[in-house]
């Protein structure tokens, strides 16, 4: 399965398109248990140039992530983005996570997040909110699969209806 | 002996038992059922084959098709971006039927202020709106789209009774049209142009408020003529949005006036080139013309830049003559850069065409002609070769759409010229799937409307070799990767989607507006398995050649899909129809795994009477399996073969033989419904590899477990399935014995962080 996990990450590629061949909008999000460290692992992989394209509207940094000449500014930003828009909710309240680290793929930004001290008779129901990017491209769609004690959704999430659950 | 007693005991006891069970069973017996099998022939699903369209997938006998020849002048208003157009329809009934009334489609109306396609997808409250988005959608009165129909009329001048269902228009004939007989007609109308950034719009302008200007991509602008045929009588679906279109082959003269200091082309070539461009445009045209390796500049940045300062209020009119196309486009702006190369292909020459704000550069001036001559090249010598005389890449931001000759691409660099490997390999495979298009549908003229993966999945399998061959011919241009980085096409790169909610994922044979995730559905899925069958299921000399046959059968031609299936079939003399079931109607998906290995040895067995001829074998869980024989050549440990082998081989010949030592019973199961090639790589204790592939035919009597014997001289250490990862299998944890244990990336990362 684990594998499997990253497959699901590393392959995500278009799963929108309008017409001829329109350039998509599109974050993949995998939200896994581990038990092992009794902790909900949250990995999402995001275009950078979208990263950098709302970063630099949204705060007015020229923000080169993804380049040699990436800043610490750039990078503290980023991660402030991601805590407004993404947000995780265990039974029903929001929670804190750790942000873990990232790394780069060709094009996109990957990102690793942890919610931890989670046992897993205490998880109810997780859920997710993630407008990610929504606040510049309309058409931004954020994909989010949960896979937890070998229970699995997925949601859509687009600009209009930006929250994924998913009951245990 | 004891044992083979005790072994035919056992035997006896079975039959007992089955007798047994059967006799329960009686009370209540399973109710019968009807062919569940994924090798069921598709006769239930194909139309019966008739005179129209031939059982091998070939036009029949009696196939035909309409035809519909424009003549049309257009006027752009660059003031008040609006269009105005009068027609003269010339209809062609080739069908066997009298024709009561024609329909047009009117696929402007979908931008109509009361559209019916704003509702399609319902809508819900946001509790937190954009201001914008909210002064949008409650308080602002929506564009005012859609066709205003002056007039219809016959060729005398007398007006006809027409009638409009959304984006569709009938007129009424006052005497049907027979079989054979031609009607011509004229259309007054004009439009509102949208702008195409908003809500994207396959069509219209995108106005740059730097300079004031608008640079227009202007398509499915005038009523066109529905395609009538023997499948659907008259095309009936309407345009949602997501079915793009399919329309009737015709001839087109189009005379289309526009402020004088635009630049424009479009569909068709060109009849008046010496009145609308200058003279320095016309020497570089004719260096163009003989410029067959990088592509010469008609109109220069810097030209474009000037005329961006002005705007004229003389017009020009450019005069374009098209012949069997299904469609006609234009682009049009006084912002244009302009450059063309001269393309060979089968003795011709063909002008490769780009067309480009400076907003574009410097991307689109070193990509965008080459990207364009590239897919005539590839896309030819796949299918045939590109029968019209030109073919336009027009840069139009957020656009990615196809007409005859003539397409619209995105790829737009930052405004410091920068630019991102996302945005220009973007660029350059949009523009490969856009040209491409001119294949698929434009002359093999499949019906979108109806089945969108026929034009898009066909065309984004032969855009993934047309990118790989482009990485091949230019590898300074995709550096630093190795191979072009597409985006579909890879089986592993269909993985999430087929192994996603069923509840969010639609057949391939679906309308392509009542699917939930379009990209997958009719571009993603139906190339990738093109990309299998290719490469995995048929090989790629099998495949090419039906596939070029179901090109030229249907060059200029409608095809349905069975026309596909059949063809891929009769050329091939590979029965597909498992394939064609599992991939394209149904959404089932392909895992496949290696469930238990069971290893045998040769026993040492004294054996007498009947039982002498034979050689026995015992599972290393048994127990009069014996390690110590392990390695041990089988004609030493059994003296049946021996005997056998002395008797019926020459001593040379024993010599010869490598005796296999050890045997291996394996379990190989599929718990996805799509049976497949099972590829197996097998590793021994050697070192040595051998690669076997099982034909998909092993799951046809038990679609969920086979087993499989394989012996050899050396001990099995290693299986493993799909080594090369071609079959999309959606979970490879079950394709290793041993089971391997993955890494877990989260951890990965960790550690990483660790580290630093």
């Amino acid at each position: 399965m684990k594998f499997f996990r990253k497959a699901l990450i590393i392959l995500i590629m278009p799963l929108f398109a309008f017409s001829g061949a329109h350039k998509f909008y599109i974050s993949v999000t995998n939200v896994d248990y581990s038990e092992k460290d009794q902790s909900v692992q949250i990995i999402t992989r995001i275009f950078i140039d979208d990263m950098n394209a709302v970063l630099k509207e949204r705060y007015g940094i020229p923000s080169k992530l993804g380049t040699d000449s990436e800043s610490a500014v750039d990078r503290e930003y980023l991660e402030k983005y991601i805590r407004t828009k993404f947000l995780v909710e265990i039974n029903g309240e929001t929670v804190k996570y750790e942000f873990i680290g990232k790394k780069y793929d060709t094009d996109m930004v990957i990102y690793y997040l942890e919610v931890p001290d989670v046992p897993l008779k205490n998880l109810k129901q997780i859920g997710i909110q993630n407008e990610v990017l929504t606040d510049i491209y309309d058409d931004q769609q954020n994909v989010v699969h949960f896979n937890i004690n070998g229970k699995k959704k997925s949601h859509v999430l687009v600009k209009s209806h930006t929250k994924g659950m998913l009951n245990l | 002996m004891i044992r083979i007693k005790y072994a035919f005991a056992s035997v006896l006891f079975l039959f007992v038992a089955v007798g047994f069970a059967q006799e329960v069973v009686t009370k209540e017996k399973e109710p019968g059922h009807n062919n569940q099998s994924k090798f069921k022939q598709l006769y239930e699903e194909f139309a019966t084959p008739n005179t129209y369209r031939s059982a091998s997938g070939a036009p029949g006998p009696d196939y035909y098709q309409q035809q519909a020849d424009y003549v049309m002048d257009i006027r752009l208003d660059d003031k008040d971006a609006k269009i105005f157009g009068q027609e003269t329809v010339t209809y062609t009934n080739n069908s066997p039927d009298h024709l009561e009334y024609l329909w047009l489609q009117l696929d402007q109306n979908i931008r109509t202020k009361d559209s019916k396609a704003l509702s399609k997808n319902g809508s819900t409250v946001k509790q937190s709106e954009d201001t914008e988005d909210f002064v949008k959608k409650y308080i602002t009165e929506s564009f005012d789209g859609g066709f205003n129909i002056d007039y219809v009329k016959d060729a005398s001048g007398k007006a006809l009774p027409f009638t409009i269902n959304f984006t569709m228009m009938r007129v009424d004939l006052p005497t049907p049209l027979k079989s054979g007989e031609k009607y011509s007609f004229d259309i007054k109308w004009n439009y509102n142009i949208p702008d195409h950034t908003v809500d994207r719009a396959r069509s219209g302008y995108e106005y740059f408020k730097e300079d004031g200007n608008r640079a227009y991509v202007i398509a499915q602008f005038f009523p066109r003529m529905a395609v009538y045929s023997d499948v659907e009588g008259w095309q009936n679906h309407q345009f949602w949005g997501n079915g793009e279109f399919a329309l009737p082959f015709g001839n087109y003269e189009v005379n289309i006036t526009v402020p004088a200091d635009h630049v424009l082309d479009g569909t068709g070539v060109l009849q008046n080139r010496k009145e609308v461009y200058s003279k320095e445009m016309m020497s570089r045209y004719e260096l163009a013309k003989k410029s067959y390796d990088k592509p010469v500049i008609i109109v220069t940045q810097g030209e474009a830049e000037a005329a961006e300062k002005g705007f004229s209020n003389k017009t020009k009119t450019w005069k374009l003559k098209a012949e069997n196309v299904r469609d006609f486009g234009f682009a049009t702006s006084r912002k244009f850069i302009w450059d063309m190369q001269a393309v060979k292909l089968g003795g011709k020459d063909i002008m490769a065409v780009s067309m480009y704000p400076k907003e574009g550069n410097p991307l689109w001036e070193e990509y965008s002609t080459k990207a364009v001559a590239h897919t005539l090249k590839s896309y030819s010598s796949h299918t045939f070769d590109y029968p019209y005389p030109k073919a336009i890449s027009v840069h139009a931001k957020n656009q990615g759409m196809e007409y005859p000759m003539i397409c619209w691409n995105y790829g737009r660099p930052n405004e410091d010229g920068s630019y991102s490997d996302r945005t220009k390999f973007g660029m350059i495979s949009v523009i490969i799937h856009e040209v491409g298009h001119n294949f698929f549908p434009m002359i093999v003229n499949s019906d979108e409307r109806q089945w969108g993966w026929m034009d898009e999945g066909l065309d984004t399998f032969m855009q993934y070799m047309a990118e790989q061959e482009f990485g091949e011919l230019y590898p300074e241009a995709i550096a630093p990767n190795g191979k072009y980085p597409s985006r579909r096409g890879d089986p592993a790169k269909i993985v999430p989607y087929m192994s996603g909610d069923q509840s969010t994922i639609s057949p391939i044979m679906s309308n392509p507006e009542n699917v939930f995730q379009l990209g997958p559905n009719a571009y993603g899925k139906p190339a990738t398995a093109l990309n299998i069958l290719r490469e995995t299921v048929m090989g790629r000399e099998v495949f090419d050649h039906a596939f070029k046959t179901y090109s030229r059968r249907w060059m200029f031609k409608h095809p349905t899909p069975e026309d596909f299936f059949r063809t891929m079939e009769d050329a091939s003399a590979v029965d597909l129809d498992w394939y064609w079931r599992g991939w394209f109607y149904t959404t089932d998906f392909v895992d496949m795994g290696v469930k238990n290995i069971k290893k045998y040895q040769v026993a040492k067995k004294p054996v007498t009477g009947d039982l002498m001829s034979k050689v026995f074998l015992v599972s290393s869980d048994s127990e009069s399996y014996d390690p110590a024989l392990d390695g041990i050549n089988p004609s030493e440990t059994s003296k049946t073969l021996k005997e056998y082998m002395m008797d019926n081989m020459t001593e040379a010949e024993r010599a010869a033989v490598k005796e296999p030592k050890y045997f291996y019973e394996i379990t190989y199961n599929s718990p996805g419904g799509l049976p497949m090639p099972l590829i197996v790589e097998y590793t021994y204790a050697d070192g040595s590899v051998k690669n076997i592939t099982y034909p998909p035919e092993i799951w046809r009597k038990n679609s969920k477990e086979v087993m499989m014997v394989i012996s050899s001289p050396t001990e099995l250490t290693n299986v493993v399935i799909d080594p090369k990862m071609e079959t999309a299998d959606i979970d490879i944890t079950n394709n290793s014995w041993p089971k391997k244990e993955q890494e877990n990336e989260f951890d990965k990362m960790k550690e990483e962080i660790k580290g630093k």
